[in-house]
Parts: C-alpha cells; sequence; structure tokens
C-alpha cells in the first residue's frame, strides 16, 4: 500500500514557513554571512597585533629617547583596569557593598574590565579592601576573553563560542569577533562601554598557590587594593 | 445540525429469515444530539435517589436510660451513667455516641431529603443524550455490550417484534440477529451479590443486557420478560436510569420499526419541537465542528495567520566549548589570524635567532683571530729572548720589575 500523505499535511508544508526552500535560502545567507565575518577577523587580527606591535615599540623609542635627552618619559596613565573581588560577601557595610553591584563583582573572584577615570577611581577607592587590581597587558585581555569569556545575551550567560555571537550584538559597534573585543577593551575605545557590558562578569578561579593575606594591602605584603602590573601575575594564576 | 434531506439511513431488519435489509428508514434526530456525559451523569445521580424508600434509626435507641453524670472528683470521666446498682448496667457510661449502648452520632431520620428534584429540561437533556449515545458503537461496546455480531447500530427491527408472545420466540429472535451473546454474557456473569444484600431479597446481581423499545405491547413485554438481562420499554416512556445505567451511556438497545420512527415526533428535532413534549425541542451542542484540528488546519484559518517565529534560541542548550588554549580548531574558530600569527612568530623567533647566531659567530670568530694573533707574537717575542744581548735582558730586568 503506497503510503499517502494527507491533504492538509501537504498544504501545511506548502505554507509551512519552514520549508526546505526557505531553510536552504537561509543558511546559505548565513553561511555567506560567517565567511564574511571570519574574513574580517583575519584581516583585523593582523591589524592589531601591528598596532599593539608597534605601541610597545613605540614606548621603548620615546624612553630611550628621552634617556638620550636626559630628561624622563612619563608615561601616560593607564586606561584600562582589571578588578577582581578578593572577599566574600559576608559583613560588608552598605557603601562597598552597592559599588561592588555596581561594578558587577557579586561574588569573589569574579573580575571585570573598568574604564579608569576620575569617577572610577574614586568608586575604587572605597571598595580596595574588598578587590585587587591592577593594569592588564593584551595577553591578560586576551586570555580572560577567549578562555574566560561569557556573553551576555538574552539576560543569560553564553559561552563565546563563534565570532557570529560577537556580531550579533555588537555590530552596530563595529566589533566582528574576538580581536575585535579585545581590542576594544584593551585600547579602551568609544564604545568600550557596550565591549564591556556585553562580556558578562568574569568568573575566575582561586589562584593556585594562594594569597598571602587579603586583609593587608597589596602594598603592605597582603593583597588588596591596587598593584598595577602585577595583576597579570595574579590573573595568570586564577584563569 | 442535520435538515431532513441530510439525515442518514438506518436498515429496518426482519425477526426471522435472513439478515437483511427489508426497508430503510431515516435516523431520527434524537440521534444526533449533543452527547453530554456530565449532563447524564449529573440527572442520573439524582434519579437514582427518587427510589429510595425512607430509614432511620428509632428515636429513642439509646435513650431509654435516665442516666446522669457523676460529676468531678470520682475520678471518672464526666460521662452520664447509669443510675442504680445491682446489675451490670449500673455506672456504665450511656448516652454518649462513644459509649457501648448509647445512642447514635445524629441519629438518621426519615425526614432526610430522599428524593431529588431535576430540572425537566435537563431530564430531557440527558434522555436525549443517552439516546444519541445508544447509537454509537464504541460507546456501546465501551458500556461492556456485546454487539460485534449486529448487522447494525443503530438495530431496527421490523414490528412483528411487538406481536411475539413466547419466550422461545423471543431467544429464536435474539439469536437470529446476533443479540444473543449479550444475553449469554448476563447468564453467565450472574453472582451472588457482595454484601448484605444478598439476605434482604436483592440476592443476585446480573449484568444488564439488550434493551427492547417497542411502540405497542401486543405480548412482547411478556414474551422478553423472563430472559435474563433483558429489559423492554415502550418507546414513550423512556427511562435514563435503563438507557444509561451508572450514568454509562451506551446502553444496547433493539428498535422496533414503529418506535424508532415516534422517536422523531417524541423528542422534535431543533426546526420541530416534539410533539408529545410540550415546546421542547432537541439540546442545541455548544460547537457544532467539534473536529478542532480539523478547524485549525483548514485553508480559512492558516491563511490567515502570521508566520511561525523562529524557535527562540533564548533558553537553548548549554554550549559546550574547549579551551582556546588547548584546542587548536576553537582557537582558529574564534580567531582565524591566530594559526598565522603562530608562524609569523616562529619565522621571527628563526630569524632571530639565525642573527644572533651569526652575531655571535662572529664575535667568537674575532676573539679566535685575536688569540691566534696574539699568541704569534708572544712566540716572536720569545725567539727575540733568545737571540738578544745582556744589555738588552737587563733592560729586560728592568722592564719585568716594572
Amino acid at each position: 500500500m503506497s503510503k499517502q500523505v494527507p491533504e492538509t499535511i501537504k498544504k501545511q508544508v506548502k505554507r509551512s514557513f519552514n520549508s526546505k526552500e526557505v531553510k536552504k535560502e537561509k543558511n546559505e545567507k548565513r553561511m555567506k554571512l560567517l565567511k564574511e565575518i571570519q574574513t574580517k577577523a583575519f584581516k583585523r587580527a593582523e591589524k592589531y597585533e601591528k598596532e599593539y606591535l608597534e605601541q610597545e615599540q613605540k614606548l621603548v623609542e620615546l624612553k630611550q629617547q628621552a634617556l638620550k635627552e636626559g630628561s624622563f618619559y612619563r608615561e601616560p596613565e593607564p586606561k584600562l583596569a582589571f578588578i577582581i573581588r578578593i572577599r566574600g560577601i559576608v559583613g560588608v557595610p552598605p557603601k562597598p557593598r552597592k559599588i561592588l553591584q555596581l561594578l558587577r563583582l557579586r561574588r569573589i573572584y569574579s573580575g571585570v574590565f573598568i574604564r579608569l577615570n576620575k569617577s572610577s577611581l574614586r568608586m575604587l577607592h572605597f571598595i580596595d579592601p574588598y578587590v585587587t587590581w591592577g593594569y592588564p597587558d593584551v595577553e591578560t585581555v586576551r586570555a580572560l576573553i577567549y578562555k574566560r569569556g561569557h556573553a551576555r545575551v538574552n539576560h543569560q550567560r553564553k559561552i563565546i563560542d563563534s565570532n557570529e555571537m560577537i556580531y550579533d550584538k555588537l555590530q552596530k559597534f563595529d566589533i566582528v569577533c574576538m580581536e575585535d573585543l579585545v581590542h576594544e577593551i584593551y585600547t579602551v575605545g568609544k564604545n568600550f562601554k557596550h565591549a564591556n557590558s556585553f562580556l558578562w562578569a568574569f568568573k575566575l578561579k582561586p589562584p593556585v598557590g594562594g594569597f598571602s593575606t587579603v586583609k593587608k594591602s597589596f602594598v603592605n605584603k597582603g593583597e588588596h587594593g591596587n598593584r598595577e602590573q602585577y595583576i597579570n601575575t595574579l590573573v595568570k594564576k586564577m584563569i | 445540525m442535520t435538515t431532513q434531506q441530510l439525515r442518514p439511513i438506518v436498515s429496518v431488519f426482519p425477526i426471522k429469515g435472513k439478515v437483511k435489509t427489508i426497508k430503510q428508514v431515516p435516523l431520527p434526530s434524537v440521534f444526533s444530539a449533543p452527547i453530554r456525559p456530565d449532563v447524564v451523569r449529573f440527572v442520573h445521580t439524582n434519579m437514582a435517589k427518587n427510589n429510595r424508600q425512607a430509614h432511620a434509626v428509632s428515636t429513642t435507641a439509646g435513650e431509654q436510660t435516665s442516666a446522669t453524670s457523676w460529676g468531678t472528683g470520682r475520678a471518672v470521666a464526666r460521662i452520664p451513667r447509669v443510675k442504680g446498682s445491682g446489675t451490670g448496667r449500673s455506672g456504665q457510661a450511656a448516652f454518649g455516641n462513644m459509649c457501648r449502648g448509647g445512642r447514635m452520632y445524629a441519629p438518621k431520620k426519615v425526614w432526610r431529603k430522599w428524593h431529588r428534584k431535576i430540572n425537566t429540561n435537563q431530564k430531557r437533556y440527558a434522555v436525549c443524550s443517552a439516546i444519541a449515545a445508544t447509537a454509537v458503537t464504541p460507546l456501546v461496546m465501551s458500556r461492556g455490550h456485546r454487539v460485534n455480531k449486529l448487522p447494525e447500530l443503530p438495530l431496527v427491527v421490523s414490528d412483528q417484534l411487538q406481536s411475539l408472545t413466547k419466550t422461545r420466540q423471543a431467544v429464536k429472535f435474539l439469536k437470529f440477529i446476533g443479540a444473543y451473546r449479550d444475553v449469554e454474557k448476563v447468564i453467565r456473569t450472574k453472582k451472588t451479590r457482595v454484601g448484605q444484600g444478598k439476605y434482604r431479597n436483592r440476592r443476585h446481581v446480573l449484568r444488564k443486557g439488550p434493551m427492547v423499545v417497542y411502540a405497542r405491547n401486543l405480548g412482547i413485554k411478556k414474551a422478553f420478560r423472563n430472559i435474563p438481562g433483558v429489559e423492554t420499554a415502550s418507546v414513550y416512556t423512556l427511562n435514563l436510569l435503563k438507557l444509561a445505567p451508572g450514568s454509562q451511556m451506551g446502553r444496547f438497545i433493539i428498535w422496533t420499526e414503529s418506535a424508532f420512527k415516534l422517536l422523531e415526533d417524541i423528542y422534535g428535532s431543533w426546526e420541530k419541537p416534539s410533539k408529545f413534549k410540550s415546546g421542547f425541542y432537541l439540546p442545541r451542542p455548544v460547537m457544532v465542528n467539534t473536529d478542532v484540528e480539523r478547524i485549525i488546519k483548514s485553508d480559512q484559518v492558516q491563511t490567515v495567520l502570521r508566520n511561525r517565529r523562529p524557535r527562540s534560541r533564548k533558553y537553548g542548550k548549554k554550549i559546550q566549548r574547549a579551551d582556546p588554549y588547548e584546542d587548536m580548531s576553537v582557537m582558529v574558530k574564534l580567531n582565524p589570524y591566530y594559526k598565522t600569527k603562530l608562524q609569523k612568530q616562529k619565522e621571527l623567533e628563526e630569524k632571530n635567532k639565525k642573527e644572533r647566531k651569526e652575531i655571535v659567530d662572529k664575535s667568537r670568530k674575532e676573539y679566535e683571530d685575536w688569540l691566534y694573533f696574539s699568541e704569534e707574537e708572544e712566540e716572536e717575542e720569545e725567539e727575540e729572548e733568545e737571540e738578544g744581548s745582556d744589555e738588552d735582558r737587563e733592560i729586560e730586568v728592568l722592564s719585568d720589575e716594572n
């Protein structure tokens, strides 16, 4: 007996939004878009590598020049900081508690990027005993975003598993791939706010080898507060 | 709602001879009435209360003592106790429902409301539903009737059935038409009643067999009277308790032809009222077309619907992904430039290595050269020493001191 397809089903398939042809078209479009994104990603990554290298070299040059002239080269103040909360939830007074909330540092060993300006520095001042922070370099930013970068998609925390995810959300800010994201964060570009809020707060592991004492500041051989470039070694232990 | 022209046809069968259609009659409108088990259940439960007999406990039961409580201070419960002495009964608790020989809690009264009034229209609705259900084979089967061998449901038989007088004829007819299997079931499953009814003149329990509905009793009542499980009824007085025993619709009914035709007059239709029940029209269904799936899938509905939205990836599966620093394929997916970058780094390293090697080699060579030349000079100096005069020696001595 030949299998007869009911007419209602036939009609349904014809009318269907998800019919084979429509699906095929959509898929083709998507594949094309993905290819575009990947080619863009390649080119931009190349560009950024050059840029970072140039930056480094420029810095060295300027320092050397200053030495030659017998003066000093004052490096530009850092624009980007990475904050890690190193104290738990219990017994935090209201003001630091609120500031930690605002910075999305809601749990211990969570980390966020923040742009440094007068306002944010004052915020950091209040929460110094509860966090450690410093100035991350490119490799730290990269490692964080690649390994522990989760996106905020539809009020959910989803791991970034392809550039398509970034394209969907940040295309209007001309950020289409991971390297774009890294660049925007590291150089604190025009769309830093959007790039940063796209990222969920980083959930880091407790540091390998432990802390000395969180109660003291880094300056006093403890752990909290500003530790400038040493944040990079710490993140390596916590990532 | 069917009109006269659209009503289906039902065959009429003879009562003996060959089982084949001798006539065809249209199906009365009652059989298209809405089948409402909820209405039938409601009406049935209330109707069934109407043949109850009042019963109660004696008004004086448990009260025929002059018991009084002993009060407190006697190390006994404060329940009324039988007065007097000299018998076991004295001092025993009385009156309470918890006491032995006491009156029960809330003694039953005869003026309990035994019967129930049901709205006439509801009653008629239920009967219409029940009649309609008797034509639905799945319902009749699910009620438990053995109807596999019947030529048709509803089963309509010629009016000659009404003239039967002998039970033997009746049984022969039932066997002829294929209804006897149902009777056999009844006979087979006759049991002694479970419970106290067995010694209250309700000893045996029987199933319900076929019901024979006639228009005129010309002997049919007596013919079928003694066949276990079979009931007869006049079409004018169909009883819900018989049509849906236990409020379960789908009694197996054998209609005589005139009874079947009378149904149209007795219950009317949606256009014409009943001739016997004043002002009664058949109940209307809530939905005319109950095939909801078909309605939804129809062209009229589907063409007006908006397109289905793509399945929301809102609460999608948790995406697993390897660490890009450990899995190169993941890294390349995220950063297509990565492999090239590594290559370039490697090239740069090698270039630097080569350069460094050259520099190191060069400086080593220079050092070796210098070493070689300095050795030669020393040798030359030594040679000169051997050839030299005392004066020179002196000078040398001086120089050595220096």
